[in-house]
């Protein structure tokens, strides 16, 4: 069990009458990608939620590394070695992607002086060189908004790699991308993670780009784990195409 | 109109210098609001309080250390010293023991929890410095004044308006904006006003962020009201005036808008200064007249940017 990075059990997390999360026991494996597929509403979302401190479920407990983290901040979980990306990039819109970036580095050591500026050297070079790995450097003046949808992504993703993670958890990582560019990101995605070593866990919604980068694949359905297994497997299960891929793909 | 400016040219520019002091005491107030509302999302009607006591802590410091042989000209450092005393003093005491419980709750909860503050520390200050008005006028009275020429006559204005409370107000301004936006620290705190989500999933610790901005913003309201001190008496109620005023700005300027609440404290102070020299019954309605006015056509404010909330 010490390949265990993340361990879920017995999770539970009910909105209303909706239970998002119906006793859910799912562990990530170090060095895996693991997608997570699903109907929208099954609760994959909120499986990120609440392994980074956002949300607090009613039962159960996660465990990262051997500890429990369920009830820490979304700032302890951070510090830990877990970092996320949201649906929808949280890139600061004022500020260039360079500085973003540097940000995200600052953020990570946590101590500055008031007046110390944002691009000093150590930030700024090591921003460039997030920049370079995920093929970002031709944009790094441009403004934060005034990125296609496929440079956002990166850019949010390269945010959370600056803070130094084991593990990320990224909702959806290519909705909204262009289709064109879509296995682009995901290949640039994929080779900056397995070269820093960081295990990840990504909600999806395009089966093509599950079956190309995932290692192991769970199917999140009406708060449980309808299947899980290599993406082969648990991709060619009849009911898994009935009852999940059949809804994606008309979604 | 030509004929108009012919006989008032002279009297609208003495207005305009008036209103220049007015506009820079207006300005620290407002900013240190826009400030902690962009950062904490609350209204923190105390800020007029914060504001009170800087005055009245400015002057009674002013006036113990005069009696002790303080020199004239150290007294406008003293009244910027003092205000930092009381916004380093009452800040971190507010924003840890009261605004972090209820930063969660409501906004109507969040409203009434400063308003009762405020109340609270309307009657401390009556507790401590009674209701007879203060006065020490120091700083105002070494800076001497400068004879302005009106037509064949000459108007004394004092130095300390004419020159210090909009040169302080400018260089707050500028230090702001260059703070803000050159050093990490004021990227940090734009970064929560943007997005304290995002901000918080890259570790960064909001709740050190929030006491920080709150105390900066206690020392602008009481740097506010330690700058008017010299300039007219101290009387209950000064807190409840101000803060009215300050809101009036933040709402006309739009949230996070530091340019655009400075543009608006000015469009203030000359509104309220032009009305004393010409319609004196509107100068207390003047900025309400402008508030209502730049909503009706701008609900966000002149330099606010309509949010879209997310899902």
């Amino acid at each position: 069990m010490s390949d265990v990075l993340l361990q879920a059990t017995g999770l539970r997390l009910a909105f209303g009458g909706v239970k998002a999360a119906d006793g859910i026991d799912l562990g990530v494996m170090k060095g895996e990608f693991l997608a997570i597929i699903g109907p929208n509403g099954a609760g994959k979302t909120t499986f990120i939620n609440m392994s980074t401190g956002y949300l607090r479920p009613n039962a159960g407990e996660i465990t990262y590394e051997g500890s429990r983290i369920t009830g820490l901040s979304p700032r302890a979980i951070v510090k830990r070695g877990i970092a996320r990306s949201f649906q929808l990039p949280q890139l600061f819109a004022e500020h260039t992607v360079e500085q973003n970036i540097a940000l995200a580095v600052a953020s990570r050591d946590g101590i500055w002086s008031p007046l110390t500026p944002l691009l000093r050297p150590g930030y700024r070079d090591e921003a460039r060189d997030l920049l370079d790995r995920f093929g970002l450097s031709a944009i790094a003046h441009a403004r934060a908004d005034a990125l296609n949808e496929g440079a956002r992504k990166l850019a949010d993703i390269a945010m959370a790699v600056a803070l130094k993670p084991r593990l990320l958890l990224m909702d959806e990582p290519t909705s909204g991308v262009a289709a064109s560019e879509k296995m682009g990101v995901v290949e640039t995605l994929a080779r900056v993670l397995r070269d820093a070593q960081v295990t990840a866990v990504f909600v999806e919604h395009d089966m093509d780009v599950v079956e190309r980068f995932a290692d192991r694949v769970a199917v999140w359905s009406q708060g449980r784990i309808a299947a899980l297994g290599p993406p082969q497997q648990v991709l060619s299960d009849p009911a898994v195409q009935r009852d999940v891929i059949g809804i994606e793909r008309h979604a | 109109m030509a004929e108009w400016f012919q006989d008032n040219g002279l009297l609208l520019g003495l207005a305009l210098l008036d209103g220049l002091s007015s506009a820079g005491l207006i300005f620290l107030v407002a900013v240190g609001l826009n400030l902690v509302f962009g950062v904490l999302r609350i209204i923190n009607v105390a800020h007029g309080s914060l504001y009170a006591i800087g005055a009245y802590s400015a002057a009674s410091i002013g006036i113990f250390l005069s009696g002790r042989g303080l020199p004239d000209w150290a007294s406008i450092p003293t009244l910027i010293l003092s205000a930092a005393l009381v916004g380093a003093i009452l800040g971190p005491i507010i924003e840890r023991l009261l605004l972090r419980r209820i930063y969660a709750q409501e906004e109507v909860v969040q409203l009434l929890v400063t308003f009762a503050l405020f109340m609270i520390l309307e009657d401390v200050q009556k507790l401590l410095w009674g209701v007879q008005p203060i006065h020490h006028d120091t700083a105002m009275r070494w800076l001497g004044t400068i004879d302005v020429p009106f037509g064949a006559d000459f108007i004394p204005f004092t130095n300390y308006q004419l020159f210090v409370l909009p040169g302080i107000a400018i260089v707050t301004l500028v230090g702001l904006a260059w703070f803000l936006r050159r050093t990490l620290t004021g990227r940090v705190i734009v970064a929560v006003t943007t997005d304290r989500e995002a901000a918080t999933a890259m570790g960064i610790d909001a709740a050190k962020v929030f006491l920080l901005t709150f105390t900066f913003g206690a020392m602008l309201a009481a740097l506010g009201g330690a700058l008017s001190s010299p300039t007219a008496a101290l009387v209950p109620g000064i807190g409840a005036q101000t803060i009215v005023l300050s809101f009036a700005v933040v709402a006309t300027a739009g949230l996070g808008q530091i340019e655009g609440a400075a543009l608006t404290s000015l469009m203030m102070g000359l509104g309220r200064s032009i009305a004393v020299y010409f319609e004196p019954e509107l100068e207390v309605v003047v900025p309400y007249i402008i508030m209502v006015l730049v909503l009706l056509v701008r609900p966000q404010g002149l330099f606010g940017v309509i949010e879209t909330r997310r899902v």
